[in-house]
């Protein structure tokens, strides 16, 4: 074991040594906000922060088993609520420091430090109860109890212990989140237009990139022109729409990205008439999702192998968690629409319906980089509800207020709110629809709160096998799609194009550059 | 009687009093907005009471603006709260602030040669239209043709390279010198001021005795021109947030820009105190100029009225 390690150590060193000077550029719809684990918010903070820092543990994305590079061994203790990790040897941090045990309970004991305000930590403190570290290269991981999966639970990057001076109330401003210390395969710097990375030789990787940059897209358009002239190497997202032109070019290549990602119409069900189930369920009747896909997406009628398919609920369809016998509304139907209509005390006037004598108009938001997917689906919408007899006002909100003002559910303004969600394997979506208190819900957009949504959710929480998991979730999708917070849409396939010079590019789910190591470029 | 010290005094104390009032204006504004400072620094957190502290956003507005005030005179500015997360401000504004003052300067090359080829009366006024057709021509529309053409031509190397850096700024003075009525104004401003005082009496006595216009004239309307140059300085720093934005210039009105989208505070206080700086300092020329020209006229010999002895 210990003779495999130094052949990989020397592995790592002489591919780094040998890795072309020519750096890798590739563009992403957003710079990423931080590099911190802690406060990731954004996808594209994750896929930048997946470089620079190591999971505790992952799902590989060749065989989907969960994997570790930091743990070398494992066994519970404690009667399965605690887990004593036996650590890897020869893994460094990014600044020549040695990884040691200190360092995962540091993580731990900073995550569960309440001057840590940081929402994944929060997460955390429900399941994690401490840490032990029994030597340089042994760590009790202590949890609140016991759980089906612990090691899934423990998906979060461990953070260097000396970069904090042992000070676990870690917060979002400092330094570390622009400039990290991690033991990912490429040390990151943050700067003004981009993140800069360079390949960091160490005991578990061997990166064969030896530079690489992260740069905001702008334009849609000038971004694949960009990348057809081969001034950048990469784009993580392609639009559908521009999917062709990558598809049409020898020197690019189209690659799927598993980012479980589904879109939605998030509901104010605190404001009126929206607090009305039937009325909620009406605007659900009202929208031809068929009619949208096509002209903003530009999926033709029985196409094949469409990249969006239809939901019913808060899963993509390839998900243990779907609900299949939940069916999806595909075309609209107003006639249905009309009588919940009424049923709920609207009336229709001159083709406009009214509440209470005033006609119902709609405050309607989304976030902006979203029209780059699914171009001017918020009109296509709008128009959809103006043609059933409801007024609309549409607003595009910019990514960073979509952070800071619609997820912490600050947008209350708004009457509806188009969104994306993405998830990785674990497609937990508990922080979305858990009534927002004391840590829980942290991502319920306009503050949803449901009594038999909490149980459900509280049942997937302590689910102790993958089928009550998935009982849970099952029966959860039934109910919002009955009760609609969210009117769901579609999962939209998510592409990436990169040039065919850049090989070996394994896409993981979710987390993208989880098995960086394998990647080459050979411009 | 007026006192010719009266103007550059005032010029002075404003240009003085600018880097501390405008803070103070932000201070109010951040206290004015709706909800937490501490929710833009660290959105969806629960128990940021820390990060209050750290910032001194917990004890009222006037305990920050002292705190922030006091920091900012010894040149520490904190840290970005969202721009470039965790980033000292003043490691980013420290590099921004050569590149903006490169912008105006060289966005001032075209202006300053236009006012003196039309003081010296060199620009027929037929081509005033023409330069007032160009002037109609907001910044932002060749600004993002610009931005294409070099988007293209640069590609990933836009951000950063110093080739492409170089052309953003040399577009962007172009852009700043001549759109937004900034040629126009120039040509038109320094030629009627010329005219109107080719008019006085003075001058049609020296040029009787043989004299220059332009040495008799200058000094009389130094002040003003001075005047007019300030206002031309001050449109080109607010043209240059627009060009800066568009282009992507690491510079001062950029980061003011993106700071104010993105509620970073901190970094917009830093800023927009560097703006007031540059303003300040603009001014406070001016006042010296002013100065200079009254003591140059002081000390001009005094011509006796006729009849007195």
């Amino acid at each position: 074991m210990g003779r495999s390690r130094h052949l990989l150590v020397a592995a790592g060193i002489s591919a780094a040594v040998l890795s072309t000077g020519a750096a890798l550029t590739y563009y992403e719809g957003a710079l990423p906000t931080t590099l911190n684990p802690l406060y990731a918010a954004k996808m594209v903070d994750y896929r930048a922060q997946e470089l620079v820092f190591d999971r505790l543990w992952y799902h590989s994305p060749i065989n989907n088993e969960l994997e570790s590079r930091l743990v070398q061994s494992w066994e519970l203790t404690e009667g399965g609520k605690g887990i004593k990790l036996e650590l890897a040897s020869g893994i460094k941090w990014h600044d020549g420091k040695p990884f040691t045990a200190d360092d995962v309970c540091f993580t731990v004991k900073a995550m569960l430090d309440s001057g840590t305000p940081s929402p994944i930590a929060e997460g955390y403190r429900d399941i994690l109860a401490g840490c032990t570290p029994e030597s340089r290269s042994t760590a009790i991981v202590h949890f609140t109890r016991i759980v089906h999966n612990p090691r899934e639970r423990l998906g979060f990057s461990v953070l260097p212990e000396h970069a904090f001076d042992g000070n676990t109330a870690i917060s979002p401003d400092l330094e570390f989140s622009a400039r990290p210390t991690g033991t990912g395969p490429m040390k990151g710097s943050r700067g003004t237009r981009g993140v800069t990375f360079q390949s960091f030789a160490n005991g578990h990787h061997s990166p064969q990139v030896g530079q690489m940059q992260l740069q905001e897209s702008g334009d849609p358009l000038l971004a694949i022109k960009a990348l057809i002239n081969n001034s950048v190497q990469g784009i993580i997202e392609v639009a559908p729409n521009f999917r062709a032109d990558v598809s049409a070019s020898d020197e690019l290549a189209l690659k799927s990205y598993d980012l479980r990602s589904w879109w939605f119409v998030a509901i104010n069900s605190k404001k009126a008439p929206l607090d009305d189930r039937r009325v909620r369920q009406a605007l659900n009747f009202m929208l031809d999702r068929t009619e949208l896909r096509e002209k903003s997406i530009g999926v033709k009628p029985g196409e094949r192998n469409s990249p969006c398919e239809f939901i019913s609920g808060p899963f993509v369809p390839s998900s243990p968690y779907y609900n299949r016998s939940v069916p999806a509304v595909e075309r609209s139907d107003q006639g249905q629409a009309e009588a919940l209509l009424k049923e709920a005390g609207m009336e229709k006037v001159g083709g406009r319906w009214q509440f209470k004598g005033q006609p119902v108009s709609f405050r309607m938001g989304m976030e902006k980089s979203l029209d780059n997917e699914a171009p001017d689906i918020l009109s296509y919408i709008s128009n959809q509800f103006e043609a059933a007899g409801i007024g609309s006002q549409v607003y595009k909100i910019p990514p960073d207020n979509w952070t800071t003002e619609a997820i912490t559910g600050h947008l209350t303004d708004y009457d509806l709110l188009v969104g994306k969600w993405s998830f990785g394997q674990v497609e937990d979506v508990n922080e979305l629809f858990y009534t927002r208190s004391r840590g829980k819900g942290t991502r319920n957009i306009f503050n949803y709160s449901e009594q038999e949504v909490d149980r459900l959710l509280a049942q997937y929480d302590v689910a102790k096998t993958d089928t009550a998991a998935r009982d849970a979730y099952h029966k959860l999708h039934r109910k919002l799609a009955e009760d609609l917070p969210y009117l769901f849409l579609w999962k939209l396939d998510t592409k990436s194009a990169w040039r065919t010079e850049v090989k070996g590019n394994t896409i993981a789910p979710y987390y993208y550059f989880t098995q960086f190591d394998s990647w080459r470029y050979e411009g | 009687m007026r006192r010719w010290w009266a103007q550059p005094l005032v010029r002075a104390v404003v240009a003085l009093a600018l880097p501390f009032a405008v803070p103070a204006i932000i201070t109010l504004l951040i206290w004015a907005l709706p909800g937490s400072p501490v929710s833009i620094i660290c959105p969806g957190c629960d128990g940021a009471e820390g990060l209050a502290q750290r910032w001194n956003l917990d004890q009222g507005m006037v305990h920050f603006y002292t705190n922030w005030m006091g920091g900012a005179l010894h040149g520490e500015f904190g840290n970005s709260w969202r721009v470039v997360q965790g980033v000292p401000i003043a490691e980013l504004l420290g590099p921004a602030i050569p590149v903006t003052v490169t912008l105006i300067l060289l966005a001032m090359v075209p202006l300053f040669l236009a006012s003196a080829l039309a003081g010296l009366g060199w620009i027929p006024r037929q081509l005033d239209p023409l330069f007032q057709a160009i002037g109609l021509v907001p910044a932002m529309v060749p600004a993002l043709v610009v931005y294409a053409v070099i988007a293209l031509r640069f590609g990933a190397n836009m951000a950063d390279g110093p080739e492409s850096l170089t052309a953003k700024l040399l577009w962007g003075a172009i852009i700043l010198g001549i759109t937004d009525g900034a040629l126009s104004g120039a040509i038109v401003g320094t030629r009627s001021l010329f005219d109107n005082e080719r008019k006085q009496q003075y001058v049609v006595v020296a040029q009787l005795r043989g004299e220059g216009v332009l040495s008799n004239t200058l000094p009389n309307v130094a002040g003003a021109l001075v005047g007019q140059m300030r206002g031309r300085m001050l449109h080109l720093l607010s043209g240059a947030v627009i060009v800066e934005a568009v282009l992507r210039i690491d510079g001062l009105g950029d980061y003011l820009w993106r700071a104010t989208l993105m509620q970073d505070f901190g970094l917009v206080l830093a800023a927009a105190t560097g703006f007031a700086l540059v303003s300040g300092a603009i001014l406070m020329l001016q006042a010296l100029i002013e100065v200079a020209v009254a003591w140059h006229q002081r000390r001009a010999p005094v011509i006796p009225a006729p009849g007195v002895v």
